[in-house]
């Protein structure tokens, strides 16, 4: 514990190089350090920024708060499509069990999760390879599940069900059920086919967004802006606290031109229609409604329909398979928009038109019906095998006599072009109406030469003959229209000669009411024909409805004039198919109809009731039970 | 010609009176290399609060600062104890130590005695009662002083290969004994404080030539000849700790998570850091083990570059003030201890930090002073201690 005196001399037992040795190690020791130092600049300072990305990655979860989707209202404000709460089960890949390190738990986490979400294990598997490429991200593989028992189960397992998140979410509810279901249409995850679209581009991968209907046409206005929050977790994936919080930005409500109390009376009238017609067979048909003066859409209906709640969530594709069946004569497809019909007789007037306006006929020209017309070693017959006796075009129309239009149909065959073609186009058949919604058929056709010239397999079926222009001029033969082309069409009539697009959206509202958007009617175009000639068409289509015409007995009693015309459409090898067009009241048009029963019958017994009903309450002058009429 | 310096410091010797003078003393320390120490130990005791304030399961934030500080209060005076008594003397009882030495080990390995951490089935401690002795910790200290004395005494038998042969198996028996408990990390840092001192000592270099073959050689028999025979030197866990520093993502949620983490943490911390007590690999214990062997880690998160350079820094300035005492030291002996305790941190802070920065294997060996273990922080001040006395015994007169 003494300190000693220092010696001072160098110990002896050294050699000289101790200086250099010792040196050595020192340089060793600072080329250690050095390396350090130099990996600690190459990591903190020049590759710093990817590994603070990777720690932000590591700490940070993003949880998207869903913005909820717009209210759609009928023109008076009843709530046809609102929301409701819903629970959605999701994969987070990166907090479940590894299937490399734990298998066994891994597998008994994904057949777990199948039977409690009653889902296919290959399914699952499958939606859990698709949430392995954003391994940070929830990926929903069941929505709206129940919360007793399928939530609690999940949460109380939680060891089990690793990384299994459950989410809030909003899902759509139709207080009215099976009600209006094709125009509202429904929404669903986008499919990369909808990803692809102009429209969608800015949505991603699992995005919820309008696949029919309204509901797709305005997905922009309806669908808001999903907010998110930013979560710090720790390693165990424990929230620590929010980062930050964007709330989202509900979408805007969409008020549309349906009124639904008509709506509802169209689509009674439809099955009260159809049921009416059941022992011939008929199971389908389309009622639509619209006001001549603007194209707004008063009422849609297509049956048969379904209930639009069964896409929520995802349909089941047992149910899927149901109503795509032949026997459940295709509920998913909007007849109004997508069926096409002959027009039969219902297409008279629109014949007559042509007919006039390219002078073929002036409304005092007669022809002499008895039955049946014979030309070209052929006998057209007419349905009153009585026949009209002579008649003229007024009686023609309100008669429907068909041996007339056979005369028209040959006079207009011998006129050079397409006299009737053209004349029939120009209200639009043949072409799309551009209603708003989506998946308008595009096969709608009015037959001519140059369609002959295509589709015709010999030399002889590529000819336009005298007999194909006498067929179109009773609506027959090759002509294919929807009732949304009928109805536009008759509206023109109706309304002097305007052609409206015909649409479904009126206002938008933002989350608190205000009106933020006004849809303005849109004229496609004017018919060109005079009024002269429009009103003798009208003329005899009041005579319809009068004594004397088709549907006299359809409109017995019914205290408005009704212009319209009855049509009873062959389609072989089904039995024919009842329509009726009609529009209210004669003098000054508000409301246009037209109603179509497959298989249906007769246009007077069947459709005309049917649009009656529709009239009525429209006018609220209902009756109590639907008029069955007796003559055709 | 007028009076040098030197001439007037051996006057003022003279005047010194025998026995202990606390002046003298005082003044013939070296004050750089213990006030570096006291700055790495403060550093450490910073870090560590840092690292540990948040855990959950501890009843108050400072749990391990307390602990570590009791440790620190231990080791400084056992430092100034150490730094009093003249290395010197300790030469003649090197035999007494280094059966001491085996005698720690063997107890260690010894079932109910020795105890540790059961779920690798390694025995690193003896439970002492009031606390647990990390054998191996001690053993580094005894092993040098006692090695050194046996070198310094052989300093005329070093072109003998015999002679080195003997020293290498007299290091070779504990650095066993370490091995088998299996705290593998300790074992090389034997090997490297053995190799530190035989340069120092004048080793013939075709002799450190064959050390360094016989070395390689062992190294291959051990991970690559007989494990291919069917024998296993290193445990499994032992391999894939030792290998996967390589290629941390072919097991980035396993073996290779905290070589990642660690590295994410040291990366994100940039030039300046996140800040002292915010590092979020730290904190969200995204980083496990950041309180032990990873707490380098933390300082590079939350500290960044610079506290990473000054840490470095510190380390350096220790080991310069030991080689120095090394150089300067009167004696042999004095000079072999010195540098066997510079060989032992230098080789500890590079591997230790090479660890965490994903340049070497993970091999356990704590980052001196600062790691949390009261063993290991006593055992480094305890050597500091010895650095003390040999400057004060046989250095302080001849930089005069």
């Amino acid at each position: 514990m003494i300190l000693e005196p220092i010696r001072k001399k160098r110990s002896t037992e050294d050699d000289s190089f101790i200086g250099m040795r010792i040196g050595v190690l020192l340089i060793v020791t600072f080329v250690l350090f050095g390396v350090i130092a130099f990996r600690l600049w190459y990591m903190q300072v020049l590759s710093g920024d990817t590994y603070v990305k990777v720690a932000k990655d590591n700490r940070i979860r993003e949880v998207k708060v869903e913005a909820p989707r717009g209210v759609i209202y009928d023109r008076n404000g009843k709530i046809l499509v609102e929301n409701r709460a819903g629970l959605d089960v999701g994969l987070l890949p990166m907090d479940m069990y590894d299937p490399k390190k734990a298998p066994e738990q891994f597998t008994a986490e994904i057949d777990g999760l199948a039977k409690v979400l009653n889902l296919d294990s290959s399914e699952l598997m499958a939606a859990y390879t698709k949430a392995k490429k954003d391994p940070y991200v929830t990926y929903v593989v069941k929505e709206d599940v129940a919360e007793n028992p399928t939530v609690a189960y999940i949460k109380e397992h939680s060891e089990l069900f690793k990384g299994i998140q459950v989410e809030n979410s909003y899902l759509r509810q139709y207080p009215f059920g099976a009600f209006a279901t094709h125009l509202l249409g429904y929404v669903g995850e986008a499919s990369q086919n909808d990803l692809d679209q102009e429209q969608f581009s800015t949505l991603t991968p699992g995005a919820t967004l309008g696949k029919d209907g309204v509901e797709r046409k305005y997905d922009s206005f309806l669908r808001g802006t999903d907010g998110y929050k930013t979560v710090e977790v720790d390693a165990a994936g424990r929230p620590k606290r929010v980062v930050e919080d964007f709330a989202p930005t509900p979408g805007s409500n969409l008020w549309l031109t349906i009124s639904s109390d008509l709506q509802q009376a169209a689509e009674n009238a439809l099955v009260e229609g159809i049921q009416l017609a059941q022992a011939n067979g008929a199971a389908g048909g389309a009622v639509v409604a619209m006001d001549p003066n603007n194209g707004e859409i008063l009422a849609m209906a297509s049956f048969p329909d379904y209930d639009p709640s069964l896409w929520v969530g995802g349909m089941a594709s047992v149910k899927y398979k149901e109503l795509t069946a032949p026997q459940a004569h295709f509920p998913l497809y909007d007849r109004v928009i997508d069926g096409l019909y002959p027009a039969g007789s219902t297409f008279k007037p629109f014949v007559a038109t042509a007919a006039l306006a390219a002078g073929v006929i002036t409304p005092e020209t007669t022809f002499d019906c008895k039955g049946s017309y014979k030309a070209y070693f052929q006998t057209w017959k007419d349905w009153e095998a009585k026949g009209h006796g002579t008649v003229n075009l007024l009686q023609a129309i309100a008669e429907s006599c068909d041996v007339y239009f056979y005369n028209v149909g040959n006079l207009l065959y011998s006129q050079s072009g397409p006299v009737l073609q053209d004349g029939v186009r120009k209200f639009g058949f043949g072409q799309t109406t551009g209603i708003d919604l989506p998946g308008e058929t595009t096969g709608s056709r009015v037959p001519d030469k140059y369609w002959k010239l295509e589709v015709g397999k010999t030399a002889e079926d590529k000819k336009w003959k005298p007999g194909d222009e006498i067929n179109l001029a009773i609506g027959q033969g090759d002509l294919l229209v929807t009732p949304m082309q009928m109805v536009v069409a008759l509206s023109a009539i109706a309304n002097g000669g305007t052609l409206w697009v015909p649409h479904l959206g009126w206002l938008i509202t933002d989350a608190s009411g205000n009106r933020i958007h006004q849809f303005e009617s849109e004229k496609r175009g004017e018919l060109g024909i005079s009024l002269d000639i429009l009103d003798i068409v009208r003329q005899g289509m009041l005579g319809v409805t009068s004594e004397g015409g088709t549907a006299y007995g359809a409109f017995k009693n019914f205290p408005i004039a009704v212009a319209g015309k009855t049509g009873t459409a062959q389609k072989l090898p089904e039995k024919d198919y009842a329509l009726f067009m009609g529009y209210a009241p004669a003098d000054k048009p508000e409301i246009a109809v037209v109603a179509i029963i497959e298989q249906g019958g007769h246009g007077s017994s069947v459709a005309a009731p049917v649009v009656r009903r529709v009239l009525e309450a429209y006018f609220h002058t209902g009756s109590s039970s639907i008029i069955i009429p007796t003559t055709e | 010609m007028a009076p040098s310096v030197k001439v007037l410091q051996n006057a003022r010797e003279r005047r010194q009176p025998l026995g202990f003078s606390l002046g003298a003393y005082l003044r013939s320390m070296d004050w750089i290399l213990l006030l570096a120490t006291l700055s790495l130990v403060t550093y450490g005791l910073l870090m560590l609060y840092s690292a540990t304030h948040a855990d959950t399961n501890i009843s108050t934030p400072f749990f391990y600062v307390r602990s570590q500080g009791i440790g620190l209060v231990i080791g400084f005076a056992f430092l100034m104890m150490i730094s009093v008594i003249n290395y010197k003397r300790v030469s003649r009882w090197r035999t007494y130590i280094y059966a001491f030495t085996l005698l720690l080990l063997v107890l260690t390995l010894v079932p109910h005695i020795g105890a540790g951490n059961s779920t690798v089935g390694a025995n690193r401690w003896i439970d002492l009662r009031v606390t647990r002795l990390q054998t191996s910790e001690l053993a580094k200290l005894l092993l040098i002083i006692s090695l050194a004395a046996v070198l310094a005494e052989g300093t005329a038998l070093r072109h003998r290969l015999r002679f080195v042969i003997i020293c290498v198996v007299y290091l070779l028996v504990p650095t066993a004994l370490v091995f088998l408990q299996p705290d593998l990390g300790t074992a090389l840092v034997f090997g490297a404080i053995l190799i530190c001192m035989l340069v120092v000592w004048g080793i013939r270099l075709p002799h450190l030539g064959a050390l360094a073959g016989v070395s390689l050689f062992a190294a291959v028999l051990a991970l690559r000849i007989l494990p291919a025979l069917g024998i296993q030197v290193l445990k499994d866990y032992q391999l894939q700790r030792l290998t996967i520093f390589l290629d941390p993502e072919r097991d980035p949620t396993g073996a290779g998570y905290q070589l990642t983490q660690s590295k994410i943490a040291i990366g994100s911390g940039m030039f300046t850091g996140k800040g002292y007590l915010d590092g979020t690999q730290t904190h969200l214990n995204f980083l496990p083990e950041h309180h032990t062997d990873f707490i380098f880690a933390v300082v590079g998160e939350e500290l960044g570059f610079m506290g990473g350079i000054l840490l470095i820094g510190l380390f350096a300035v220790v080991v310069w003030r030991a080689f120095r005492i090394a150089r300067l030291s009167d004696d042999m002996y004095g000079r072999l201890i010195a540098t066997g305790i510079a060989g032992m941190l230098v080789f500890e802070v590079f591997v230790n930090i090479g660890m965490t920065i994903g340049i070497m294997p993970v091999t356990g060996i704590p980052l001196p002073f600062m790691s949390f273990g009261s063993s290991s922080l006593v055992v480094n001040l305890m050597a500091i201690g010895i650095l003390e006395s040999i400057h004060v015994h046989s250095v302080a007169g001849q930089t005069r």
